[in-house]
């Protein structure tokens, strides 16, 4: 069992040298690296114009969402009470007179 | 390698002189590898193209220059199991739009061009790429590495970085696969 399959494996052996034989080396055409250049500047042009459509989407982005805050958001935001009183005010507002009384 | 360290660090830096010195350099032996593992003449130059392209965008990767060529024939194999994947897919298409008959037409009218000994070649590249058909990508693309371009383990082992007794034991498996349809082809031949 052993030698007929060292002897299919010889004639395995020998069929992939004649295959090796049967297809040499090609050589390459004349408009080989012409059309390689023009591959790489074509995948050149598609990867900047990718990164082109993204910055646009995001300056667009940044557009709609800078007037959104000017129309909506600011208003709003104006129209609210602002606090205005100062720290000391705030503290004199929050004394309910527990350590004053302990001073005295 | 064909080529001195110093001219894939220029090609590496973005020097386009150098990058097509390189492409020069090893063109004919990565044209000669895929056409053997593809078996199709006629799409060498596109898929030779694609390995090439994909070295250009992949050059700023490399480590060294010392492992640039287990590198490219990384990218070889890469680009021919993309390519082998596609053509299956493909012909299966295809196989499924013709008839018998008109298969069988088709075969007699390419047979009655050629001359006798590029029919004994033609004959040896169609049995080889019949029994490479019955196994899987990965193995006919390991197998064809191996037993046809004569690559060493060691070789493989850089290409595929895997250690070499799964290297041997996957080669073990492909070689029974093939040589269990090349015996059953014998036979019914």
């Amino acid at each position: 069992m052993d030698r007929m399959q060292d002897g299919g494996n010889d004639k395995l052996g020998g069929l992939f040298a004649q295959y090796r034989e049967s297809v040499p080396d090609p050589d390459a055409s004349a408009q080989f690296m012409p059309n390689l250049w023009r591959r790489i500047e074509e995948r050149r042009v598609a990867t900047t114009s990718v990164f082109r459509r993204l910055s646009q989407v995001f300056v667009v982005a940044t557009a709609a969402l800078t007037i959104f805050m000017a129309a909506v958001l600011i208003p709003r935001l104006q129209r609210e009470q602002v606090f205005s009183a100062s720290y000391v005010e705030v503290l004199a507002a929050d004394d309910h007179g527990d350590y004053t009384d302990l001073l005295k | 390698m064909l080529v001195e360290f110093e001219l894939i660090e220029r090609a590496r830096s973005g020097d386009d002189g150098a990058f097509n010195q390189v492409v020069q350099a090893y063109r004919k032996r990565i044209l000669g590898t895929i056409a053997r593992l593809i078996g199709r003449p006629e799409d060498v130059e596109d898929v030779g193209q694609e390995v090439f392209l994909r070295l250009y965008y992949s050059l700023d990767q490399l480590r060294t220059a010392e492992v640039f060529e287990p590198w490219l024939y990384r990218l070889t194999v890469n680009a021919a199991y993309d390519y082998l994947r596609r053509q299956r897919r493909r012909q299966e298409n295809r196989m499924s739009d013709l008839s018998e008959q008109a298969v069988m037409l088709a075969d007699a009218a390419e047979g009655s061009k050629r001359s006798a000994e590029e029919d004994r070649r033609t004959k040896v590249r169609e049995l080889v790429q019949s029994l490479l058909e019955k196994v899987s990508e990965e193995d006919r693309i390991l197998l064809t590495l191996k037993e046809v371009e004569g690559l060493s383990l060691k070789e493989l082992e850089k290409i595929y970085q895997v250690n070499e007794n799964a290297l041997k034991v996957r080669l073990f498996r492909a070689r029974q696969r093939v040589l269990k349809a090349y015996e059953s082809q014998s036979e019914s031949s």
